[in-house]
């Protein structure tokens, strides 16, 4: 996408800097009348249209994919955050877990985050992981999240939310399966 | 439905005002069939949803362009030159406007073919 | 018309210019000259600019290196939000309205514009509120929740300052600027055209701010409802956007980009407009695809109405109804591509003369086709979720808003300078200007993607050191510094030229349009006959009009019985219809300007009395100014010597004030609609919605009110109905049955406020049914001191069958109040019931 749009921005900018400095000569009306209009309908009509066509094409079934829509085959791991000013409240149901400013997954299987907010709008987001998706007070987004390696990923508020945004941060775990299994016991027994 | 004379100035803004009304009833419509009577999410893209919108779409735009050709017919020729320069300029700019506003109602109805309307 | 001798030229002029010019010394501040304000407009938002891009500065030099501590996260909050507000508000829209309002007149062949004082009290209106809203950064209480004031944010919980209130009232005020300056453009271009100017022979940049005011009067009202309704959350504490009784926080959003979105559009239009007047005069070719362009503004104009939601595509709305403002979004860059190619086109064909301003041009194109092809990858909803509120927004909005606006502005700046100074920008000092500005600007914002791509948010006001945004961050900011010198040497150049520059000749350019048909630098009164109109383009093919103009060959070049008189025309083929006599220099606007100022501050300080009570001075001074039109002696009383082929337009039904208040009603009307559209959204999507079990409002009153003002409104009509047939029998008997008919039905509706039992600060459905109760009680309550006016008017003979004009400019309010009651009724009183709610 980058690539063409880069391609569009530069033919452009050369046919404009060359319309300058080309001379037209004489020619009759009728000619130029012709030119004209081919100018219109293909730079205006078809170049726009077909570039949108190729780019929607790859751009929906892309955002498909993020969508929460059921598995084919078993339950999709919950976890619960909840945004406050300035922290983020995080929380296993399955396993009555509670963590702040930490959020720890099995990579490797997708899982639902069911996003709200205490008090005023904040944004869920891990730029390595996936899109963002925001927390509002008195709603609760899903956002599905897959992380294909363990390792650890930074995430960070992506809306504006009073004078310390900008420290409003976390950090995601994600484990092998089996880690992730040892990792919950552990938790649990901490509690 | 009542049609003004192609050469009213009206028909310059009309197609694009049954865009904007067109738009509005589907996206109010959604909210509200989405709120009252939602199909599962499971279904995809085959719900009665989704069937109602891509109709209505077809015959939003099926109208814009019978007005498009309304107006384009009606516009004397160029070369006829007895003609006021602002009736044929009337006409066919509407013509144009109603054309444009056919291909936008029928894009909004277009992903209703792929996604799943209340996800 | 034959040639006056030289001798009885000048004298005719000077009777122009005795009955156009401003009042001399202080009196310049009661001109209502289009000239004149609209250069007020231009120079103040210029300093609005300077300030702003002080505030950018600093926000760049915080933001300079990881983890500095410079400003702190508190006033960094107040420049950021500060920077968006003044550069959006106080900038962008008021220049170019400014640019427009000097302009279109001038273009167009007329005088003035068809409401001169409402252009003045725009401008003082715009002055006041631009200085309310920046003294708060004086005092450090600036508003700090961004330039959109996303509730609960900006809520009273969580700001409690005054922060938040000086954006939403200071920017309410503001915009009433804005929206009179849409109804006064609109109604100008529509109405006072030159003769013989039919649509297809305007000049095309007067088609775009035709659009840019139509999109005004559509565009700013949800935003003044949603301020509205959030000062009355945080002040009175209704319930609107708290979860908690039933609102919802996503309404403001709502609201604020139904306003946001085509407001971009708005900035972006006129910019457009002075790249498509600019072009064909340095190709020296004839635009091309005029009709093209004509439909390209069209449609952007509705388009760009349909997009609002891809500002919001990361609150979890579903995805289908995502994709139907991302099909929108990009459908729009359909009609930007037109013109672009419609201008390749011109180019292509023409041979290009190279000045100045062309650079601007190019530059413009550049910068402006990058941020519009990032646009329409953030269109695409997946790679939105990745980029919302990054940097990379940042940098994509800047390309849009400064490619799209800033640089065709300046290109503006120095073609139409002469016509202010009569003087020529100098080349040399304006390249090195363009050059600096053009290469500190693409180093500040070209890397500014890459910084979003990397993952760095908007809005911090730190960041770590390591995450790979540290040199970015630099450059950008050492980019900054190098535009912000670009900005200083044009400034330079555009002060010494007023001293320097070349004596310009008539016409220098060699540009196609009226304007330049004026002497330089400009008069109070541009023509001194005004022409008939047969071309596009009427400089290249009668270049002899600007002789047979000053000589007075046209028309109107006499002053009659001291007047400022103008033509109105068809709103189609632009044939004369009538004369219209325009009102002088007034204190009015300003002295209403100020009271509402001190509306304003009040209000800020929470002195709610003294609100009300300049509120109602206000209004009084408002009825002041409608006092001295038509025939009052002041305006242009019954003579027998008043012209009658065309005639006087307060004389006939179908004058411009009759359009003014039909324009002003479809703002009103959107108004309305976002307050419907506010009641429909909290009932069907907010969270918490619940209403009372039973109807706080007694409904057999409220129909029987109904009926009264029903009755006031026919009776109204049928007065109207004689008087443009010249009867009179019983105007004023009529005139009086309906104020007193509507003055009963406005007293039960304030009975039934009385005796309702509306709990606006517990629920979210009461607190709406009463904004709309007070809504209608408004427009009942003005509907019936116009009239009671109007029947005072008749007595002293500036209304009769002669002079049918006011009630006619009336009789819509009446119908418009009259809709929107029974409206109300059935969508806030009977819908809910019918639902079972």
């Amino acid at each position: 996408m980058l690539g063409w749009f880069s391609l569009v921005l530069v033919a452009v900018i050369m046919l404009w800097l060359y319309a300058i400095r080309r001379s037209p000569g004489a020619t009759s009306e009728a000619r130029a009348r012709q030119v004209q209009k081919r100018w219109i309908i293909w730079g205006g009509l078809v170049l726009p249209i077909t570039s949108m066509a190729v780019i929607l094409a790859f751009g929906i079934p892309a955002g498909h994919r993020m969508l929460p829509l059921p598995l084919d085959e078993g339950e999709v791991l919950r976890i619960n955050v909840t945004a406050h000013q300035w922290w983020w409240e995080v929380y296993y149901p399955e396993s009555d877990i509670t963590l702040k400013d930490e959020l720890h997954i099995p990579a490797g299987v997708p899982l639902d985050l069911h996003l709200t907010s205490a008090d005023v709008i904040h944004s869920f987001w891990v730029p390595r992981l996936g899109g963002k998706l925001d927390m509002l007070p008195g709603r609760t987004n899903v956002l599905r999240l897959h992380a294909d390696e363990p390792g650890t990923y930074r995430g960070q508020c992506a809306e504006f939310c009073g004078t310390q945004h900008a420290h409003m941060k976390f950090t995601v775990t994600a484990h092998s399966p089996e880690d992730y299994q040892t990792w919950l016991r552990q938790e649990a027994s901490d509690e | 439905m009542m049609k003004p004379s192609p050469f009213h100035p009206l028909n310059l803004v009309l197609g694009l005002i049954i865009w904007a009304l067109w738009f509005v009833l589907l996206y109010g419509g959604l909210s509200v069939g989405c709120a009252f009577a939602p199909p599962g999410a499971e279904a995809g893209a085959w719900t009665w949803i989704n069937a109602v919108s891509l109709a209505l779409a077809l015959f939003v735009s099926g109208y814009l362009l019978v007005c498009a050709y309304g107006c384009w017919k009606a516009s004397p020729p160029s070369h006829a030159v007895e003609v006021e320069p602002i009736k044929t300029f009337t006409s066919k700019t509407s013509a144009a406007v109603y054309l444009v506003s056919a291909l936008a109602s029928l894009a909004l109805g277009l992903p209703g073919i792929l996604l799943p309307p209340c996800v | 018309m034959s040639n006056l001798p030289d001798q009885a030229n000048c004298e005719r002029e000077e009777r122009l210019e005795h009955v156009w010019a401003n009042l001399p010394g202080w009196g310049a501040l009661a001109a209502v000259n289009h000239t004149s304000v609209g250069l007020r407009f231009m120079a103040t938002g210029m300093v609005f600019f300077l300030i702003g891009g002080v505030l950018a500065m600093l926000i760049r030099t915080q933001l300079a290196l990881p983890e500095q501590e410079i400003i702190g996260a508190s006033v960094y909050n107040q420049i950021f939000t500060m920077h968006g507000t003044v550069m959006m508000f106080l900038f962008a829209i008021p220049v170019l309205e400014g640019a427009a309002m000097y302009l279109v007149p001038k273009m167009l062949g007329t005088r003035d514009l068809v409401f001169p004082r409402l252009s003045a009290l725009g401008y003082y209106c715009y002055l006041f509120g631009g200085v309310i809203i920046l003294s708060s950064l004086v005092f450090e209480i600036a508003p700090d929740a961004g330039w959109f004031m996303y509730t609960p944010l900006s809520s009273h919980t969580y700001s409690p300052g005054p922060g938040s209130d000086f954006w939403l009232l200071g920017i309410t005020f503001v915009e009433i600027s804005a929206i009179s300056a849409g109804v006064e453009l609109v109604v100008s271009i529509l109405r006072t055209r030159a003769n013989g100017m039919s649509l297809n022979k305007m000049p095309i940049f007067c088609w775009y701010i035709l659009a840019m005011a139509l999109m005004i009067v559509f565009g700013f009202p949800p935003l003044i409802l949603g301020s509205v309704l959030l000062e009355l959350e945080r002040a009175a504490g209704f319930v609107f956007f708290e979860t908690v009784g039933g609102g919802d926080p996503l309404l403001w959003q709502h609201l604020f980009w139904l306003f946001g979105h085509p407001e971009v559009y708005i900035i972006f239009l006129p910019a457009a407009g002075i790249v498509s007047t600019l072009i064909p005069v340095f190709a020296r070719h004839p635009l091309v695809g005029y009709r093209w362009i004509v439909l390209g503004i069209i449609t952007m104009g509705f388009i760009s109405f349909g997009l609002w939601v891809h500002h919001m595509f990361t609150v979890g709305i579903p995805q289908m109804a995502q994709a139907f403002f991302s099909v929108a979004s990009m459908l729009v860059a359909i009609p930007t591509a037109i013109q672009i190619f419609a201008w390749l086109a011109t180019l292509w064909q023409g041979k290009v003369v190279y000045h100045l301003p062309m650079l601007w041009i190019i530059g413009f194109l550049v910068v402006f086709v990058c941020g519009g092809l990032t646009g329409v990858m953030l269109a695409l909803v997946p790679f939105n979720w990745q980029v919302h509120d990054t940097h990379f927004v940042v940098a994509h909005m800047h390309y849009v808003l400064v490619g799209g606006m800033l640089f065709p502005l300046i290109a503006g700046f120095y073609y139409w300078l002469p016509h202010v100074s009569g003087r020529m920008p100098s080349d040399k000092m304006g390249r090195w200007g363009f050059w600096l500005f053009f290469g500190g600007f693409n180093v500040t914002f070209l890397l500014m993607h890459l910084t979003g791509l990397l993952g760095m948010p908007r809005r911090i006001y730190t960041y770590e050191a390591g995450l790979g945004w540290d040199w970015l961050n630099l450059v950008s900011s050492i980019g900054g510094f190098i535009m912000a010198i670009g900005v200083a040497v044009i400034i330079v150049d555009i002060v010494l030229h007023f001293r320097f520059g070349r004596r310009a000749e008539q016409n220098p350019w060699c540009a196609d349009t009226l304007e330049w048909a004026i002497p330089m630098p400009v008069n109070a009164y541009n023509f001194s006959s005004l022409p008939n109109i047969t071309t596009r383009h009427p400089m290249w093919e009668n270049p002899e009009l600007i002789e047979s103009i000053a000589a007075g060959e046209h028309g109107l070049a006499e002053v009659q019985n001291v007047r400022r008189d103008i033509y109105g025309s068809d709103a189609v083929t632009g044939k004369v219809r009538e004369v219209v006599h325009l009102p002088t220099n007034s204190w009015l606007p300003l002295l209403t300007a100020v009271v509402l100022a001190v509306v304003c501050i009040s209000l800020l300080i929470k002195a709610y009395p003294v609100a009300l009570a300049a509120a109602l001075l206000a209004l009084v001074l408002v009825l002041r100014w409608g006092w001295d039109n038509c025939a009052h002696p002041r305006a242009a009383p019954v003579r027998e010597d008043d012209p009658v082929d065309p005639p006087l337009h307060s004389r006939t039904c179908d004058g411009p004030g009759l359009w003014g208040m039909v324009v002003s009603l479809m703002a009103n009307g959107t108004l309305y609609v976002s307050l419907l559209f506010g009641w429909f959204y909290l009932w069907t999507a907010a969270p918490q919605w619940s209403s009372p079990e039973q109807g706080r409002v007694a409904l057999i009153p409220m129909a029987m009110s109904g009926v009264l003002l029903s009755l006031a409104v026919m009776i109204y009509r049928n007065a109207v109905a004689g008087l443009r047939k010249g009867q009179a029998d019983g105007l004023t008997l009529k005139l009086w049955a309906a104020a007193a008919l509507g003055l009963v039905h406005w007293c039960v509706l304030i009975w039934i406020l009385q005796t309702s039992e509306l709990q606006p600060t517990e629920l979210a459905h009461d607190a709406v049914l009463m904004v709309a109760l007070y809504y209608l009680l408004l427009h009942s309550g003005l509907a019936v001191i116009f009239t009671i006016l109007q029947a005072l008017r008749v007595k002293l003979g500036y209304v009769g069958p002669e002079l049918p004009y006011e009630p006619v400019v009336i009789q819509p309010f009446w119908v418009y109040t009259f809709g929107v009651f029974w409206l109300s009724f059935a969508a806030f009183l009977l819908l809910p019931m019918a639902w079972g709610a």
